[in-house]
């Protein structure tokens, strides 16, 4: 084990994983994150509290993870390289350690001009795979970027991002296989729609055999109505969302209902697929449907190690 | 060359109202080819000056001149007796130059009529666009002569990152994504194998991270 | 303008219809002239150079023309055509002739009173010498009053003019044949110190073929004009044969039509490509109705009862060039035929009457003609004596003869001054100058303004001149297709950046950069249109034609000059719009407050120039374009809105107000639009009068 966290455990003995998001509130309410944690506590692996998502300043991922801890829910540290330059990432890193934090997502992060805080300098110091190598190194070698080494372990088990929708569609494979060649243990990608292109990327995966050398957990995203499927459509850079989708969303009479049916869909259509271990799902502002899908993709219950 | 762009003529006549005789420098290198800080638009610039101050009955004449570049001592000097007769000097040079007269005249007051933005290429006429950071420690031997530090947007060193849509970069249709680019130009010279090396994390130093940068040529020091 | 030469290396000394004209007249300078409306100036340019104007413009044989630039985008500038325009178009003052120097107490004789004859008694007058015309004929002018047919150059213009020339205290003698009452050797005794022989070729050449003297009906060519001139109109036959293809030749033919004959048929020996007449006059002949027969050489002139009843012709082929470069003729063994005529006019060309002057004048056995030993100051054998004209070259043209004239006048004033230096100007260069490919695709074509000519069927009734003078738009709208050769863009490489701005905004693309960032702007291909010269941001590149500097001038003293009390509004109007002088007196008169500065095309008119009229005191200013179809470069017409738009902004920023700067279209014909016109000064006068003026 490298890390001995949860979702560790539940990869490395092969079994199916789930995993969700936690949004941290734009303010200094514990009871925000303590009330989704009570949430997902039992329908996911691990959750995800993200770290200033679209460049809009909330309560920092690292915070919300340890309000996570102390209810029993296990987290993933999610860290953009956007906002801290290397002494501050190697910093929090040794923090979460010391508190017991073990799964860290390392991630580049949306480009602040997207955000609240539009005219920050973006410190971009190491990019997200100089990132995942820096955290391998400190968990393996026990030294900072410098060479210089620590005292103590961290026990960390690495995550990264993976967009098979975003191009050049032909590189995202070799993209992939950087990541892993760094040190990622598990990816989890952008969410998925279309399950075609999905699957190829998965093909191309295969075939560089890097399915057997990371976990890849597959991401999605419920949707909620058809002003959000077409936004996410025209608006997101690096998702694609294909016609009939937004379509489908467009004339149903119950939106919420047509979400969670396409997104059970997915999860079947995906399951199928060779290489998938799992699946992420990102409610964003609808945390609460996720025990719900959980369970009508009869993953539940999650299991104990 | 270094790009500049003339303030908005607002400011200027904020920046240079009650400042008595004044001299509007141009400088005949980047800012001139930049069009907006050469001897004409130099000219340009003290007529309307002067006609701003005519209408609000303001006093202090206006005039305007031009040297080779701001940026060199030998050129600042030759403009010392000059200078010495206005009250305040507005150099429509790059930062570089406007501190360079400031230096050489710390008595005058000396105001920037352009603001510098970048070094960069000129695509077409009017047209420039950024191609250099400044980062002091050239990669572009890696990257098929395409440069991640001044054209991509987080300045990953190991892109592209998951928001390159169409070879545009996620924050705008109208930029394009360098990493796209850095992918066709190594296909193309049969070299695409090189990125599946991790690049490693870059020194920041040379890129003034590490403070205020100069450099000097032992070998040419007088 | 001066007539300059350039420090450029690889720019010709002169442009092409400089260097074209015997007398090295700068036709670029009247041209721009005529273009900006100043007709007296444009008179009095060409005046101070040649004292025949209204001659020249009427019969000159226009070799500026032949060489013109225009010529190779187009057809050539019709600079004759304009000259005849500066002297009768709309001229507000009369010509103010130079003075004469202070008398020198020389005196020269000039023999004969053609334009040889008249241009060096002109020019050694205005030097201070005492200057006696003598004249053989009872009236002056040689040629063109005795030759040349009055529908081609009216008596009146040419007495006119030599009137002018008189004017400057030249003595004349007229029936007086010197070499006959009064000798060479005579005038010198009297207290000639010079004598200028300008005889001129009054003498026809015979025919040399049986019944060219025993029949009646045969005439000679000079005599038959003179004897039109003189008044008394000659009987003519019901058909006419005219042997020669000169101009001599068609203006005994066309004479002979409006004389009353039936048909009318010219015999030429040589090919059309060949025959020495003016273009012109052979097609207007054609018109008229003249047959031309070429490649016909007469052999017999056929008689009844003592009458010509037909010319026996023979056809010829042309064969190798002669010693005077032009192929010969070769009968046709076989192809006799008769021209069924009863008269014929001997035209082949006329000699000197040089014989009377002695022998120690060397004569040539070309035709008699007189010999001028040096080319340069045109001396004859006789130490005082200077010869030039038909005289010395044989039959040939005015401008030739004016050009002799004044070439003898400053030999001649050298020579009695006992000195040699020489300040006249040497000859052009006459190196072809071409248009490189890309230039002419891109250069826009304007047709040539033609003048009036009496319609074919009027002409004939008689001697009533055929050409008249172009109207003042079509003079201006002429005048505005000059390329402007060689008063374009020069480029001072040290003050230049290598920016390459110009090389990105020339509309004829010219500029070129060398690797090494030196910027060539290629002299022949410039047509000075001044875009390059307003967008350099260094300010490193001159335009000669209507400098930037030359508009603040102008800009500064038209508004300087007027009294006008209410808000000044200051109009740019492009010349290149069809307005006449009046246009702009009426401009003047009917608004007060508009001050007008014309200039060679808007593109010349940048911001500076805009704010600077501000600062001069303007309420408010105009641009004022040319309608599409006039602008030689209409592509830069965005870029001239786009500067106004910049303008109208930055005088809003400088608290003027909003509206105080507009571009204005001119009317296909005129200067303004009124109803434009008066709401721009409505407008301007809502606003506000200028917050600068004093």
């Amino acid at each position: 084990m490298k890390s001995g966290s949860n979702l560790e455990k539940i990869l490395e003995s092969g079994q199916f994983a789930v995993t969700a998001e936690c949004g941290p509130p734009k303010g200094t309410s514990a009871m925000v994150v303590q009330r989704k944690g009570e949430l997902l506590k039992f329908c996911c692996d691990a959750l995800n509290v993200t770290d200033n998502q679209t460049a809009i300043v909330r309560m920092s991922s690292f915070s919300g993870c340890v309000l996570l801890k102390a209810l029993g829910v296990e987290p993933v540290l999610q860290m953009v390289v956007r906002d801290r330059n290397r002494l501050a990432l190697q910093g929090d890193l040794l923090g979460a350690a010391a508190l017991g934090i073990h799964n860290v997502l390392c991630l580049s992060g949306d480009h602040q001009r997207f955000g609240n805080h539009p005219t920050a300098k973006g410190v971009y110091d190491i990019d997200s795979i100089q990132f995942i190598r820096t955290v391998k190194d400190m968990r393996d070698e026990h030294k900072f970027i410098n060479g210089e080494a620590f005292s103590g372990d961290a026990p960390f088990y690495i995550g990264a991002a993976a967009n098979p929708f975003a191009d050049p569609f032909e590189f995202r494979v070799t993209r992939l296989a950087k990541k892993v060649k760094a040190g990622a243990d598990f990816i989890q990608t952008q969410g998925i729609f279309d399950v075609a292109k999905f699957a190829e990327w998965m093909k191309g995966v295969r075939d560089r055999g890097l399915h057997e050398k990371t976990h890849i957990l597959a991401g999605l995203i419920p949707i909620k109505s058809v002003g959000m499927a077409r936004y996410m459509a025209n608006n997101v850079s690096g998702l694609s969302v294909p016609k009939q989708i937004v379509d489908r969303m467009a004339d149903t009479k119950d939106p919420k209902e047509e979400g969670v049916k396409i997104c059970l869909e997915t999860i079947e259509e995906i399951m199928d697929i060779e290489g998938v271990h799992g699946i992420h799902i990102m409610a964003v502002a609808w945390e609460d449907i996720v025990p719900r899908i959980v369970e009508e993709a009869g993953l539940m219950p999650r299991p104990v190690v | 060359m270094i790009t500049v762009e003339q303030k908005e003529l607002e400011k200027i006549l904020e920046m240079t109202k009650g400042r008595g005789r004044l001299l509007v420098l141009g400088c005949e290198t980047c800012a001139a080819m930049s069009l907006a800080g050469g001897k004409k638009q130099a000219e340009e610039l003290a007529v309307a000056i002067r006609v701003g101050r005519k209408q609000s009955k303001e006093e202090g004449e206006v005039v305007a001149d031009a040297i080779a570049r701001q940026c060199e001592p030998e050129f600042v000097a030759l403009i010392e007796k000059e200078v010495a007769s206005f009250d305040t000097v507005l150099s429509l040079a790059c930062g570089a130059g406007v501190q360079l007269i400031a230096e050489r005249f710390p008595d005058k007051v000396v105001i920037p009529g352009c603001n510098t933005s970048f070094l960069g290429v000129t695509e077409k006429l009017g047209v420039w666009s950024e191609r250099c950071a400044g980062c002091g420690n050239c990669i572009l031997d890696k990257t098929g002569g395409l440069c991640p530090i001044a054209r991509c947007a987080k300045q990953l060193f190991n892109g592209p990152c998951g928001g390159s849509t169409n070879g545009k970069c996620e924050i705008s249709k109208d930029v394009d994504c360098v990493w796209q680019l850095i992918i066709d130009r190594l296909t193309r010279l049969d070299r695409l194998e090189a990125l599946e090396e991790i690049f490693p994390v870059k020194d920041w130093s040379p890129a003034g991270h590490g403070g205020p940068r100069r450099v000097v040529r032992e070998d040419l020091e007088p | 303008m001066n007539a300059e030469r350039t420090s450029h290396p690889e720019e010709p000394a002169y442009p092409p219809c400089k260097s074209a004209c015997p007398i090295l007249t700068d036709a670029r300078e009247y041209i721009q002239l005529i273009a900006e409306r100043k007709y007296d100036e444009a008179y009095a340019a060409i005046r101070r150079q040649n004292p025949l104007p209204g001659v020249c413009g009427r019969i000159c044989t226009h070799p500026c023309e032949a060489v013109c630039k225009r010529g190779q985008v187009g057809e050539p500038i019709a600079i004759a055509a304009l000259k005849r325009f500066s002297c009768d178009g709309p001229r507000r003052q009369p010509y103010q002739a130079i003075l004469p120097e202070a008398p020198t107490g020389h005196a020269v004789a000039v023999i004969g009173s053609g334009p040889a004859g008249l241009s060096a008694a002109h020019d050694l007058a205005l030097l201070g010498h005492h200057v006696t015309i003598f004249e053989t004929l009872p009236v002056l002018g040689g040629m063109l009053r005795v030759g040349v047919p009055e529908y081609r150059l009216p008596k009146d213009v040419v007495e006119q003019e030599i009137q002018t020339i008189l004017d400057l205290g030249i003595e004349v003698k007229t029936g007086v044949r010197i070499g006959e009452e009064i000798t060479l050797a005579d005038l010198f005794e009297k207290g000639y110190g010079a004598v200028f022989l300008a005889v001129g070729a009054h003498k026809d050449r015979k025919l040399g073929i049986p019944g060219e003297e025993a029949l009646e009906g045969v005439v000679a060519a000079v005599s038959f004009l003179r004897g039109i001139s003189e008044g008394k109109a000659p009987e003519v036959g019901r058909r006419v044969a005219v042997i020669g293809g000169g101009n001599t030749a068609v203006d005994s033919a066309r004479s002979a039509l409006r004389l009353g004959s039936e048909a009318v048929t010219m015999v030429y020996r040589r090919s059309k490509e060949e025959m020495p007449a003016a273009r012109e006059e052979i097609e207007e002949a054609i018109e008229e109705g003249i047959e031309i027969a070429y490649l016909t050489s007469p052999v017999e002139i056929l008689g009844t009862h003592g009458r010509v009843s037909g010319l026996k012709c023979i056809e010829t082929a042309l064969g190798d060039a002669d010693a005077g470069g032009r192929r010969s003729p070769k009968p046709v063994p076989g192809s006799e035929f008769v021209l069924d005529v009863n008269m014929v006019i001997a035209a082949i060309g006329q000699a000197p009457e040089s014989s009377c002057f002695g022998d120690d004048l060397e004569v040539s056995a070309q035709g008699n003609r007189i010999v001028a030993k040096d080319p340069e100051t045109l001396a004859t054998s006789i130490p005082g004596v200077f010869a030039g004209g038909d005289a010395v070259t044989g039959p040939a043209t005015a401008i030739k003869a004016i050009a002799a004239g004044q070439r003898a006048a400053r030999a001649i004033d050298l020579y009695l001054k006992r000195t040699s230096e020489d300040a006249s100007e040497s000859a052009g260069d006459v190196r072809p100058q071409e248009i490189s490919g890309p230039v002419m695709e891109k250069t826009r074509r304007f047709a040539r303004s033609r003048p009036p000519r009496v319609p074919v069927r009027d002409r004939l009734r008689d001697f009533g001149e055929v050409v008249s003078v172009l109207s003042e738009d079509l003079a201006t709208q002429e005048a505005l297709r000059c390329l402007h050769c060689h008063l374009g863009a020069r480029v001072d490489q040290e003050a230049c950046v290598s920016c390459l701005t110009c090389v990105r905004i020339c509309p004829l693309q010219i500029p070129k950069a060398n690797k090494m960032g030196e910027i060539t702007i290629d002299p022949v291909d410039c047509q000075a249109c001044g875009m390059c010269a307003m967008e350099c941001p260094v300010r490193a590149i001159d335009i000669r034609l209507h400098s930037g500097v030359e508009i603040l001038a102008q800009l500064e003293e038209a508004i300087g000059q007027s009294r006008f009390a209410g808000p000044l509004i200051v109009g740019f109007f492009d010349l290149h719009g069809t307005f006449g002088v009046e246009d702009l007196e009426n401009l003047r008169e009917n608004y007060p407050g508009i001050v007008p500065v014309t200039v060679f095309g808007l593109r010349r008119i940048d911001t500076t120039h805009m704010l600077r009229a501000f600062e001069f005191g303007a309420a408010g200013v105009f641009l004022a374009a040319c309608p599409d179809d006039r602008d030689p470069f209409p592509e830069t017409r965005d870029r001239i809105k786009r500067r106004v738009a910049h303008t109208a902004v930055l005088t809003e920023l400088l608290g003027l107000g909003k509206g105080r700067v507009e571009i204005l279209e001119m009317p296909d014909k005129g200067l303004i639009d009124e109803k434009a016109i008066d709401e721009l000064i409505q407008k301007i006068k809502e606003i506000g009068p200028s917050p600068l003026r004093v």
